[in-house]
């Protein structure tokens, strides 16, 4: 009797999901209101400039195609995802995302460790993504036909970042320190393998690390004249402080995690000099008319403003051109291109751009400055 | 491995780990007098320290004025603003010790709570103020600005000494110094001890529990302010989290010694600060904390008191 009971309620409970799984709404549910574009990144938390600057990107695009279409079935406001940088906070959030039929297309996410979670959700739900600044080279087998990217990844910023520091250090001994993340640890790697014979010792500084002294003992006695750090800036700048205030004067370079007004404010003198290089292109090089049409709608460009104001307009324009559903916009922006401000974006089967550049910054008079491509 | 790193480098990575266990003594010794008086382990007492960071910071731009695009002070200005700096930390921190014990501990004492319940309630105490100053902070870090210039006082067998780290371990030192004359010569001190003895009899002895509790966590948060106030000199930055991993590491050092022993805390300290470093020299920066910890394991493995026993009875410092 008592099996009974137990079978019972073993065939209700299979019963009831069945049915539930039956009535989930599917991915490609039709959105019964205005379309949404989506933006994930990190709104709030330690890395919050970065994702505000691209939000800001995202925020003008739709606002320049919405004057310019008047009667475009899109929603005004940007759909906002603040995964904080963080894959322990991306992973709850996604499937949320994912469930909104409105949205039909997502900028982001900004970073590597946090798509690694969500670009899975997102393949399931169909959803089409164009990360702006997720840098890591695997992200292609997580987000499969989903996935586009438009900036290069490390595998050409890391040697990029490498020939930075070569081309400006005479016969540089190289030492490297990256902060154990998933973009820190992929980056570093390629930066490894172009500099070769040259690079002279190595250490990670877990995230949290504050006091370097080890590190830096370890620099010193390396005889490098130059430190490649991976990582992001707030610990940069503490890292590059203690450096400094341990009196050493060797070169101090960073990838695009560093490259961010908050890393000057917080290291100040010691940031004076630093190398910096990312994928990107400032909004004010790129065209400086938007730049300054930009800055008078109150948003300020920062670092990937850009590269997320031409993928917001991709996939503007892929609504423009009748796609209303995610599979046909996701379709649209896998096989058409669109004339972007940093590049033209055409993806490969991977989803990768081509014919793009890294840049090299310096930081000069607490200022970012452009140093322009860097050379193969 | 880089055994060469710290045979070459060992008098510099020397006085940097006791700059940073100086540090960890300080904090650890709040959490050892707490557990010494209530056998409870103060777990907002890394919270008590994270405020003090931001005091200090409040204390120099607030009161003295600096902006942190200004250039170090010197002189008299100097000495001022770090004093000032240093008591505004040492009161938020002792203040905030205080509140946490009326708010988290009084109350469920006086009903009779269990310990677990004590100790969630801490641990609650703790989760809100950390998230507070997230929001407060915007989760940013905060620069605290350069109030003195960082100048090699000398140089001795390799080992660059730097004047904020010396100044650091003197002060310390002194601070410590005071706690033991507190704890051993005054009659607030006599109480603590007898309390920690045996607190029904201190009770009849006339010993007003309330009260020592009451100095206990306000000399625990003294000390967690200072520590605070020596750590934003040096590393000058702050953010909501700072507490985390101070707090870890200085509960860490209280254990190592004994928690409840004062000795043993500062023990565990000054233990803790020189292994981290020279771990780092040796196996690189990202093995300090699991070797860190598997000694401390193999520590209480062999002795489950702690290097020095659990007893503030015979606190010396």
């Amino acid at each position: 009797m008592k099996k009974n009971r137990v079978l019972a309620v073993v065939a209700a409970v299979a019963i009831a999901t069945s049915s539930f799984v039956a009535f989930a709404p599917s991915a490609s549910a039709a959105c019964s209101s205005k379309l949404k574009i989506a933006y994930q990144g990190p709104l709030t938390g330690p890395e919050a400039a970065l994702g505000i600057n691209e939000l800001n990107g995202v925020k003008f695009a739709l606002k320049r195609f919405l004057a310019a279409n008047k009667s475009a079935n899109v929603d005004p406001v940007v759909y906002e995802v603040d995964d904080q940088g963080d894959p322990a906070v991306a992973g709850p959030i996604a499937p949320k995302v994912a469930a909104e039929e409105c949205v039909v297309a997502l900028v982001g996410p900004a970073y590597s460790g946090a798509s690694k979670v969500s670009l899975p959700v997102y393949l399931s739900a169909g959803l089409p993504i164009i990360t702006p600044s997720a840098t890591n080279p695997t992200l292609p087998d997580f987000g499969k036909s989903i996935f586009h990217r438009a900036v290069l990844t490390d595998d050409y910023q890391g040697p990029a970042l490498a020939r930075l520091v070569t081309s400006r250090v005479k016969n540089a001994k190289v030492f490297l320190v990256n902060d154990a993340s998933d973009y820190a640890v992929g980056l570093q790697k390629t930066v490894d393998i172009t500099l070769a014979g040259r690079v002279v010792g190595k250490d990670v500084t877990p995230t949290g690390t504050t006091d370097f002294t080890a590190t830096i003992a370890k620099i010193k006695k390396s005889g490098a004249t130059a430190v490649i750090y991976s990582g992001y800036f707030s610990q940069a700048a503490v890292f590059v402080k203690q450096l400094r205030d341990s009196g050493s004067k060797i070169v101090f370079a960073s990838g695009d995690g560093t490259l961010d007004n908050q890393f000057i404010k917080l290291a100040r003198k010691a940031a004076e000099g630093v190398l910096l290089s990312a994928p990107a292109i400032p909004m004010e090089t790129a065209s400086p008319k938007l730049a300054a049409e930009m800055v008078k709608a109150g948003w300020t460009p920062g670092v990937y403003t850009t590269e997320s104001y031409d993928a917001a307009n991709f996939f503007l324009e892929a609504i423009k051109a009748g796609n209303t559903d995610r599979a046909s916009i996701n379709k649209y922006v896998s096989t058409k291109s669109s004339k972007g401000l940093s590049k033209v974006l055409k993806f490969d089967a991977q989803g990768e751009v081509s014919g793009a550049d890294v840049n090299g910054f310096v930081i000069k008079n607490g200022k970012i400055v452009l140093l322009g491509a860097i050379k193969a | 491995m880089d055994f060469a790193l710290l045979r070459d480098a060992f008098w510099g990575l020397t006085f940097d780990g006791i700059a940073l266990g100086a540090i960890y003594a300080l904090i650890s010794l709040g959490y050892t007098l707490v557990y010494g008086v209530l056998r409870l382990i103060n777990f907002a007492h890394s919270e008590v320290f994270m405020i003090g960071t931001f005091a200090a910071l409040v204390a120099a731009s607030g009161i003295m004025g600096v902006k942190v695009e200004d250039d170090p002070r010197t002189g008299g200005s100097m000495i001022l603003t770090l004093l000032v700096c240093l008591l505004v930390a040492m009161l938020a921190s002792a203040i905030t010790a205080v509140l946490v014990e009326i708010v988290a501990y009084r109350r469920l004492r006086q009903r009779g709570a269990t310990k677990l319940a004590t100790l969630i309630s801490a641990i609650g105490v703790s989760i809100s103020l950390v998230e507070l100053f997230r929001i407060i902070t915007d989760s940013l870090p905060r620069e605290f600005p350069r109030i003195m210039e960082k100048t090699f006082l000398f140089s001795y067998a390799g080992a660059d000494i730097r004047n904020d780290k010396v100044i650091v371990i003197i002060a310390a030192g002194l601070m410590m110094f005071a706690l033991e004359r507190f704890i051993t010569k005054t009659r607030l001190g006599k109480g603590i001890r007898a309390v920690s003895m045996d607190e029904n009899t201190s009770t009849l002895m006339g010993v007003n529990i309330n009260r020592v509790i009451t100095v206990t966590f306000f000399a625990g948060g003294i000390m967690a302010g200072a520590a605070a106030f020596f750590y934003i000199l040096v590393y000058e930055n702050t953010s909501f989290k700072v507490g985390f991993f101070l707090g870890i590491s200085a509960f860490t050092a209280a254990v190592l010694g004994g928690i409840g022993n004062l000795k043993g805390a500062l023990f565990g300290g000054f233990a803790l600060g020189l292994m981290e470093t020279w771990t780092s020299a040796v196996f690189g920066t990202a093995w300090k904390a699991v070797i860190s910890f598997i000694i401390l394991v193999l520590v209480l493995l062999i002795k489950p008191t702690g290097l020095f026993g659990e007893s503030i009875q015979q606190a010396r410092v």
